[in-house]
């Protein structure tokens, strides 16, 4: 595992108030969404809020794309990596 | 005059949790500068147990010992303030041009505890929420008896929390943490009238209508605590103001 890959996993545990979750138990290729995780749609704007302040990147709310971005930690290591290679 | 009974109810504040040790400190009052504990919200799901904040949390701790888990209830929930300290680091957000918390936001609305609450345990009853100034518990009861012609159980709960700086030093308001959760029923429970009895300049002056305690502790002398004294039996019947007018909500022997 990546340090982006925890580093992600140790945002979105801060960001979403996951106190009893340890970034062990989030899978890196498992959905962070209503099955896996189990997040839900609030959860998705707080992470597309974190993702803006901590790594600069805006997405769209409504793109097909960005649902991809979020199906899970191993995609979210792929949106911030592509854009550091921006 | 309406009536209504009382099935069964709890009350929370720090330190305070069972009915004895309500009436203990009722009797004996002494001041309660602790925040509240830590409430077990077990019976509800961890990803949403999240997102109670601490206002949620001191309403849940009244509520839950008192229900059933999976027993559809419609109920009225009644707050002075609400969630005051969220809104305000909401507004801190604003003035520093950061963008708001998105879960912040969904949550600053007064009637976010009884969402939550109606989502934790996938109750689609009726939901009241009420913010009042003048005789808070007063009106959610008269809110929960209109309930009742319709419902055979109403769920009532009134809760607030001490005023975050900067309004603190503008208010008189609650000076601790405190919930009440009531189950009023049709059929059930010991009987409670509310009556209108005349306007604030009228002179009533009952035997057993309670007073304050201890003058020396204002904490005590606050609507929700003197209704907490009629529900521990410790009066017969308490006073509240609203509108001008002086209602009493009374045990009926």
């Amino acid at each position: 595992m990546s340090n982006l890959h925890l580093e992600l996993k140790q945002m979105i545990i801060e960001t979403l108030d996951l106190e009893d979750i340890d970034t062990s138990e989030i899978i890196n290729d498992e959905p962070l969404f209503v099955e896996g995780l189990g997040l839900d749609s609030i959860d998705a704007l707080e992470i597309g809020l974190a993702l803006q302040k901590k790594y600069g990147i805006t997405l769209k709310s409504d793109s097909e794309e960005t649902r991809q971005y979020f199906s899970s930690i191993n995609a979210l290591v792929e949106l911030v990596e592509s854009h550091r290679s921006k | 005059m309406i009536e209504f009974r009382l099935e069964s109810w709890a009350a929370m504040a720090p330190g305070l949790q069972t009915k004895e040790a309500w009436r203990d400190w009722l009797l004996h009052p002494e001041r309660i500068d602790s925040p509240l504990g830590k409430v077990s919200l077990k019976q509800i799901p961890p990803l949403l147990r999240r997102r109670f904040s601490p206002l949620g949390k001191c309403a849940m701790g009244a509520i839950l010992p008192i229900l059933e888990d999976g027993e559809s209830i419609p109920s009225i929930f009644a707050s002075r303030h609400g969630d005051t300290e969220l809104s305000l680091s909401l507004q801190k957000d604003m003035g520093l041009d950061e963008p708001m918390s998105p879960t912040g936001f969904s949550l600053a609305v007064h009637n976010a505890v009884s969402g939550l609450f109606s989502i934790a345990r996938k109750d689609t009853s009726e939901i009241t929420s009420i913010s009042a100034m003048e005789a808070l518990v007063l009106q959610a009861l008269l809110e929960a008896v209109g309930q009742l012609q319709v419902s055979a159980r109403v769920l009532c709960v009134v809760y607030d929390m001490p005023l975050p700086e900067p309004f603190s030093r503008f208010t008189k308001g609650d000076q601790f943490p405190y919930a009440i959760a009531m189950i009023l029923s049709q059929t059930t429970g010991d009987s409670y009238s509310i009556e209108q009895c005349g306007n604030i300049n009228d002179i009533i002056e009952p035997p057993s209508v309670s007073k304050p305690i201890n003058s020396e502790l204002k904490q005590i002398n606050s609507e929700p605590l003197r209704f907490l004294q009629l529900l521990t039996d410790i009066s017969s019947a308490t006073d509240s103001q609203l509108n001008g007018a002086s209602w009493r909500i009374a045990k009926v022997k």
